[in-house]
Parts: structure tokens; C-alpha cells; sequence
């Protein structure tokens, strides 16, 4: 493998965390941009998949190596998010926000508590070491660009996905559901499994998201478990446009984009801010993106869905 | 019998101010339908201010509670001034409402830090002394705090039941344009009702400040039980909201108890009124308002 001195270690894990979001994001547009199903627990459903993931490769022997032990348990660890994500939409299937307000962001808190206590098996506040990539190409930084890469295309086919539930019945359904679904169930659709459905596959994919943050970190850790990565993929996707699938990258590419990586690696500020004043007012600002953008556009910077476009073309109206 | 007294006085005394952080979060919730996250800043800053007026003036606690009760309440106004009212002016959906606040609750919970600093800071008060309540022995602060929640609470279930701010209040919420063709003006109510639920909030912060420590996440930390109880509660009435906030306290330290562990506590009721709100949630929609 090539010695890559065009690219630096910061530089990888900084994409990593930027195509993790976006793709999380993108799973958020179809829960809350089509689906208008808000999910506050997003880090619980990621991080849930992370753990799974970790407990399953580190604490279970398994008859085979990798990557096949990766593959199961990455799968495993997808099915069991899937599953939480289950039984949260039937419990918030018949909610107002308020009411998924709760559900969501007690889930979250949910896993963050056993995350914490369960010792024996995640390690608790000390941590979990022992995950490792499941292939070996050279260096540290020559295998975390390689999963740099793995992650990407899982991102890319998250978000082709989402462009063709736009463009298929299904999406339509979603969005009816969404705008109106008293009305799409006086239509004979059933929204309550649309929502089930919908919830349970993106859930199960932000799974995914968190094993494969796992195997990037190597280490798993409970202070990833807070409410940062919720803020985070909710300021990417409301600032580029919850009702666009383009929206979930654009917003995560200037957000994410400008903080952790411009801001991080490329402007001279003084060494001391990164500990404390950076990160602290990295918040503030995604905090204040939020209401702005909701407040000004909200509809983000791409603004509404292309489908009314196409429809007014179509219609002359 | 020492299980229910522990439970009982511990219960009351510790989570006398969940009650009422809960009755501030009602009021705004069921008396203009709105779920405000950045109510848990409103917590935390009652906390600072109380802090700061403590330390910087160094005024006894008790003093201290008045003007950050004022401070608090006016904080509460200014969040409804300057973003719900014209978030609300705009027509934003409910779902983008929550959002809204949830962004201000994050704006708030770092933009403070810059102004209180990053450490975790503490109330510059004597040292507690324990008392003994039917065996238990118990921290001051914490029986003042109670007692003092439990007046609040008195004087706040009439304000809303008995004032006439308060009968206009509930009629705003009832039929908003009948309200307004009977002369009551909306933007006057509906500041006072978030003043008092900033006092309300700010005043339960101080009591949980001084309890242990003051810390950015102070609000955040509670914001989960305060929502449980107000969601769970709410329906039955603001008085609801009294009663299943303390039986949320005595339970909580029940468990805590049982299990030796507080976090399993927490998650049990958690767990708990995850699934009470489903099996509630029908009824929810229709009697979330007043």
C-alpha cells in the first residue's frame, strides 16, 4: 500500500466522523424530513450498535476469524439496533412529538445508563479495548484509511437508498404519512406500519454507523454516548434541508466540515483553546444554527423538496 | 417500616425540587402547548444566578432566592420574547417548535460557560446540619428546600386556580380568540405565565445548586424526569403533575435502595413511563390542554 503522506492521521479521522454524520443524517432525513418523526435518540440507536458490536467481537469466542467474526457481529449489531428501533416506533407509533420527545431521548438515556453499569460487559466508565480492524494492510494509519473508505461506500449506499425511497411509492407513502396521516389512513394505507417499518431500518442502520465507529476508535467509550452526536446530525440536516436528501450533506459538509476539520487543523488559534473554549463553543454555535435556521428557513439552505418542482412542471401550476 | 420512612423522608427531601422544575414546565406546556427543552436552562441558570449572587455579594442562600427567582423569571420571558413568540408568529409546527427549543437549550447550556466559566462551581454555604426526621437523618438545606416547594406550589396551584391572571390564562388556552374578543390580552398573560414558570424553574435550580453542585448539565441532567412526570402527570391537571412528581421522587429513592445502584433506579423509571405514556398516549392528545 502507498505510504500516503498526501494525507494526515487528523485529516482521516476527521472524514470519518463527517461521513459518519452525514450518513446518520441522511437516516434522520427519512425519519424526520419525510416521516416527520423526530428522533432525539439518535446517539442511543448508534451508540446501542457500537456497543453490541463491541461486546459481541471482544467478549463471545467465536469458531471463525476475521473478518468473518466482523461481518457477524457488525450483523448482528445492525439487527439488534433494528430490533430497539422496533419496539421505540411501536411505542411512539401513536404519539405526538412531545410523546417522541420522551420515548427517543429516554431510549438514548437508557443506554447510556447500561452502558455505564453493565461492567462486565462494556467496561463501563473505564472503557472497552480489544476491538481491532478486521483486516491488516500496513500501518495504523494505512488501515484507518481503508476503513475510511469501507465507511464511505456504506454511506454512499445509505444515501442512494434514500434517494430512491424519494423517487418510489414508498416515499410517497413516507411522506404521507408524514404531511397528513389521517388522511393517508382514510386512503387504506397503514401508517402505523409504515412508521414501524421506516423507524425499525434507518435504527438499524445508525447501528451500523455505531459498529463501524467502533472499529475506527478501537475503544469504546461512554463519553461518546452524550447528547453531542444527536446535536451534530440534527444541525447537519436542518441547516443543508430535512426535506432533501442532498440536504443531510451539504449541512453535514459546511457544519461538521467547517468545526472539526477547518477549524481544528487549519486556522493558528492558540493551543489552549482546543481543550475547552473550541468544543464548548462549537455547541453554542449548532445550538444557534438550529433555531435560526428554523426561524429563517426552515427548510435549510437547499429548501423544499424537489418532488413540488417536478410537480408544478408537471401540472403547469 | 424503615424501607417506607427512608424512602418517604429521603424521597420528599431529595426530589423536592423535580416537583417543582415539573410544576414551572407544566405551566408553559399545558398553558401554551408548548415542550420547551431549553426550560432545562432555565433550571441550570436559576442555579448560576443563585450561585453568583451567593458568592459575589455573599448573601445567605434564603436571601439569594429572591432575586434569582426575579432573574430567572425574566430570562424565561426573554426566551418566550425573543424566539417563541416570533417562532409562533411565523406559524412554525409543533415538531419544528420542539426543535427550536431544543437548540436554544444547547445555545444556552455552552454560551453560559463563557460567561460562568467551565468549572463546576458551588454555593458558599455553612456546612448543612443532618436533623433527625422519624429516624432518618436529613440535610437542612434539603428540609428547607422542601418546605419551600411545597409553599411555592401551594401559591403557585392558586395563582393558576384562584387570580385573575390565572382564569385568563387557562381561557387563553382553552379558545385563544374567544379569549382575545373577551379583552384578555394574550402577550401580558403569556409573559406572566412564563415568568412564573421561569421562577418556578430558577427556584428549583437553586434548591438542587445548593444541594450538590453547580454545573452546566444541572438542568440537562433533570430535564428527562422532569419531562416523564409533566407528560405523565399533565393529565390530570396541575395538581396531577404534584402528585406524580413526588410519587416519581419516593419511587426513585425506593429503588435506589432496593437496588444499590441509583442509575438502575433511573432507568427502571424511565423504562416505566416509556411504556405508562403509550399506554396512555390515546388520551394525550386529547387532554394535554388545560
Amino acid at each position: 500500500m502507498t505510504s500516503l503522506d498526501w494525507i494526515d492521521a487528523f485529516l482521516i479521522a476527521g472524514l470519518f466522523d463527517l461521513v459518519m454524520i452525514a450518513g446518520l443524517a441522511l437516516l434522520l432525513h427519512l425519519q424526520l424530513g419525510l416521516t416527520r418523526i423526530a428522533n432525539f435518540g439518535i446517539v442511543g440507536f448508534w451508540g446501542l450498535g457500537m456497543y453490541a458490536f463491541g461486546i459481541l467481537y471482544v467478549r463471545v469466542d467465536w469458531p471463525f476469524g476475521d473478518p468473518w467474526s466482523f461481518i457477524v457481529c457488525a450483523a448482528l449489531a445492525t439487527l439488534i439496533a433494528g430490533v430497539a428501533g422496533l419496539v421505540i416506533g411501536w411505542l411512539i407509533s401513536d404519539l405526538d412529538t412531545d410523546g417522541v420527545l420522551l420515548e427517543t431521548l429516554g431510549f438514548a438515556t437508557l443506554v447510556f445508563i447500561f452502558a455505564t453499569t453493565e461492567k462486565g460487559l462494556t467496561g463501563g466508565s473505564l472503557g472497552m479495548g480489544g476491538l481491532r480492524f478486521p483486516f491488516d494492510v500496513g500501518t495504523t494509519k494505512q488501515n484507518e484509511f481503508v476503513w475510511l473508505i469501507v465507511i464511505t461506500v456504506v454511506v454512499i449506499g445509505i444515501f442512494l437508498y434514500a434517494r430512491q425511497v424519494h423517487r418510489s411509492p414508498y416515499g410517497r407513502l413516507l411522506i404521507a404519512t408524514g404531511s397528513n396521516e389521517a388522511l393517508a389512513r382514510s386512503l387504506g394505507k397503514s401508517t402505523y406500519r409504515t412508521k414501524l417499518v421506516v423507524f425499525a431500518t434507518t435504527s438499524a442502520l445508525m447501528g451500523l454507523l455505531g459498529a463501524l465507529f467502533g472499529v475506527m476508535v478501537r475503544f469504546l467509550n461512554i463519553n461518546n454516548l452524550g447528547i453531542d452526536l444527536t446535536i451534530a446530525v440534527m444541525v447537519g440536516l436542518i441547516l443543508g434541508g430535512s426535506a432533501r436528501v442532498w440536504g443531510a450533506v451539504v449541512g453535514t459538509v459546511i457544519a461538521i466540515g467547517l468545526f472539526d476539520i477547518v477549524v481544528q487543523a487549519y486556522i493558528p488559534l492558540p493551543r489552549e483553546w482546543y481543550t475547552q473554549s473550541i468544543p464548548v463553543l462549537r455547541e453554542a454555535i449548532f445550538g444557534a444554527t438550529l433555531v435560526v435556521v428554523l426561524l429563517v428557513r426552515p427548510l435549510g439552505i437547499l429548501g423544499d423538496m424537489q418532488r413540488d418542482k417536478l410537480m408544478r412542471k408537471i401540472h403547469g401550476r | 417500616m424503615d424501607f417506607i420512612t427512608q424512602s418517604l423522608v429521603i424521597g420528599l427531601t431529595e426530589q423536592a425540587p423535580l416537583v417543582l422544575a415539573a410544576i414551572g414546565f407544566a405551566l408553559i406546556y399545558r398553558l401554551t402547548g408548548l415542550i420547551n427543552v431549553a426550560y432545562a436552562e432555565t433550571v441550570t441558570l436559576g442555579a448560576y444566578f443563585g450561585m453568583w449572587i451567593n458568592t459575589t455579594f455573599e448573601l445567605n442562600f434564603f436571601v439569594t432566592l429572591i432575586p434569582t427567582a426575579i432573574l430567572s423569571g425574566l430570562l424565561s420571558v426573554a426566551t418566550y420574547l425573543l424566539i417563541f413568540r416570533p417562532a409562533k408568529r411565523r406559524n412554525v409546527g409543533m415538531l419544528e417548535m420542539i426543535i427550536i427549543s431544543f437548540g436554544l437549550s444547547v445555545f444556552l447550556r455552552h454560551a453560559l460557560q463563557f460567561v460562568f466559566g467551565y468549572p463546576v462551581r458551588f454555593f458558599d454555604v455553612p456546612p448543612p446540619d443532618p436533623i433527625d426526621v422519624l429516624g432518618v437523618g436529613v440535610n437542612t438545606f434539603r428540609l428547607i428546600a422542601l418546605v419551600s416547594v411545597l409553599l411555592l406550589a401551594g401559591v403557585l396551584y392558586l395563582f393558576i386556580q384562584r387570580t385573575k391572571y390565572g382564569l385568563q390564562a387557562r381561557a387563553l388556552a382553552t379558545d385563544e380568540n374567544l379569549a382575545q374578543a373577551s379583552g384578555i390580552r394574550p402577550l401580558t398573560v403569556t409573559s406572566i405565565i412564563w415568568f412564573v414558570a421561569g421562577i418556578a424553574g430558577g427556584l428549583a435550580g437553586a434548591f438542587y445548586g445548593v444541594g450538590s453542585a453547580v454545573a452546566p448539565l444541572l438542568g440537562w441532567r433533570q430535564f428527562l424526569f422532569i419531562l416523564l412526570v409533566v407528560l405523565v402527570g399533565g393529565t390530570w391537571g396541575l395538581g396531577g403533575v404534584i402528585a406524580v412528581g413526588i410519587a416519581a421522587g419516593i419511587a426513585l429513592t425506593a429503588m435506589a435502595l432496593t437496588f444499590g445502584q441509583v442509575l438502575y433506579a433511573q432507568a427502571a423509571l424511565i423504562i416505566a413511563f416509556m411504556v405508562l405514556l403509550k399506554w396512555r398516549g390515546k388520551r394525550l392528545l386529547e387532554g394535554a390542554k388545560v
